[in-house]
């Protein structure tokens, strides 16, 4: 068997990326992840050097090196973890936080820690419990409580974007999924960028284009220490179901994951896929009485109502 | 003695030589959504896994909601 090498320096490579025809040693492949992250940022106008970034990090592969390559990049970005209190077998939440908080030391970040049994007086399994949401498993719950916090906490500390680690194959599995269930609603808002809107901050997506298989490959070749082991609640779920699926369509047609996602792009932009309007018209939002965030039930928003008296 | 190859904290075997693609392949794992490392130093698809070594196996694939 050839040995596969390093199409910039004819080094031993570490990964060769059949979608890219390219194969990149370990000096190289960091190199190249970094610029096509810049690239991203600029193609998609996601951020500037005078943005003030939050970087959602879990203490896994993907937002360790989102964050690690922000910094690299010398943007202004600090991190933000949120302790759901998942606890399995191994104090899940409580050692993704301590990789977390090493990888902040390590490089003298600033991490902000949300713990949500701490401010809720409950974890994020037992709010799914106790309301009786979603089947034995609390990720709807984890979800809503996720981008909610999220959102609040960004604006709360004063930053104008918030980074998410989201990557070609979370893009490919939830459209494939959306389209598998013609979710017509959903399927328009998915985009490399959110715009911010009245009590919305901007999000962002700079990973979007890298694959699972990227990240990882980055993580390991800069020794980023990272939790490997998957939340105990996503075993089974549909998305690595299509997770999966694609990847072995992957495997005999280089590239379909990417052509997918950036076709959808495509059509996005020509207008070949609207949003839906609501019967009523425009969706109006209005501040939650609780939290004082946007929410278009004219009450309280979804994430307080979980805390309202009759669901205790 | 086959390669030893640790995945999720189970030790798993295949007959050497082989590349990293085939001993993924055996193994029913997508080359896609794992990636072999020795000794800390990540190999390609190509490189080839001797029997009597261990090397380890990672999954790629992480879920979560949106």
């Amino acid at each position: 068997m050839t040995t596969i090498r390093c199409h910039k320096c004819h080094q031993r490579a570490v990964i060769r990326m059949r979608q890219h025809r390219l194969a990149l040693c370990k000096d190289h492949y960091p190199q190249w992840f970094i610029e096509q992250t810049q690239r991203f940022i600029e193609k998609y106008q996601m951020f500037t050097p005078q943005d003030r970034i939050l970087v959602a990090v879990s203490g896994g592969k993907d937002s360790l090196a989102l964050w690690d390559v922000l910094w690299q990049l010398g943007y202004d970005a600090e991190g933000f973890y949120i302790n759901l209190g998942i606890d399995g077998e191994k104090l899940y939440s409580d050692q993704s936080e301590q990789a977390a908080q090493k990888f902040a030391d390590e490089r003298h970040l600033k991490l902000h820690i949300y713990r949500v049994e701490e401010q809720r007086g409950e974890s994020v399994p037992a709010i799914a419990l106790r309301t009786h949401r979603g089947r034995q498993k609390p990720c709807a719950v984890c979800g809503l409580i996720k981008r909610h916090t999220m959102n609040q906490m960004a604006r709360q500390l004063g930053f104008n974007v918030l980074a998410t680690a989201h990557n070609l194959d979370d893009e490919v599995s939830f459209l494939f999924g959306n389209l598998l269930s013609w979710n017509l609603r959903q399927i328009p808002r998915q985009s490399p960028v959110l715009e911010a809107e009245e009590g919305f901050i901007r999000k962002v997506k700079p990973f979007i284009r890298f694959s699972e298989r990227e990240t990882a490959a980055y993580s390991i070749v800069r020794g980023i220490e990272y939790i490997e082991d998957e939340c105990p609640f996503a075993e089974g779920s549909k998305q690595l179901q299509y997770k999966e699926l694609l990847n072995r369509l992957e495997e005999q047609q280089p590239g379909v994951k990417l052509r997918f996602l950036l076709g959808f792009f495509n059509a996005m932009q020509q207008g070949f896929i609207q949003p839906i309007e609501d019967e009523q018209g425009e969706v109006i939002l209005s501040p939650c009485p609780s939290c004082g965030q946007p929410t278009s039930t004219g009450g309280l928003c979804a994430t307080c109502r979980l805390f309202e008296e009759d669901h205790r | 003695m086959p390669v030893i190859l640790i995945y999720r904290k189970q030790k798993l075997e295949v007959e050497g030589t082989l590349t990293v693609r085939e001993a993924l392949q055996q193994l029913g794992l997508s080359p896609e959504s794992h990636l072999i490392v020795r000794k800390g130093e990540l190999l390609n698809d190509n490189d080839v896994l001797r029997n009597g070594e261990e090397v380890k196996v990672i999954s790629a694939i992480s879920g979560g909601a949106l």
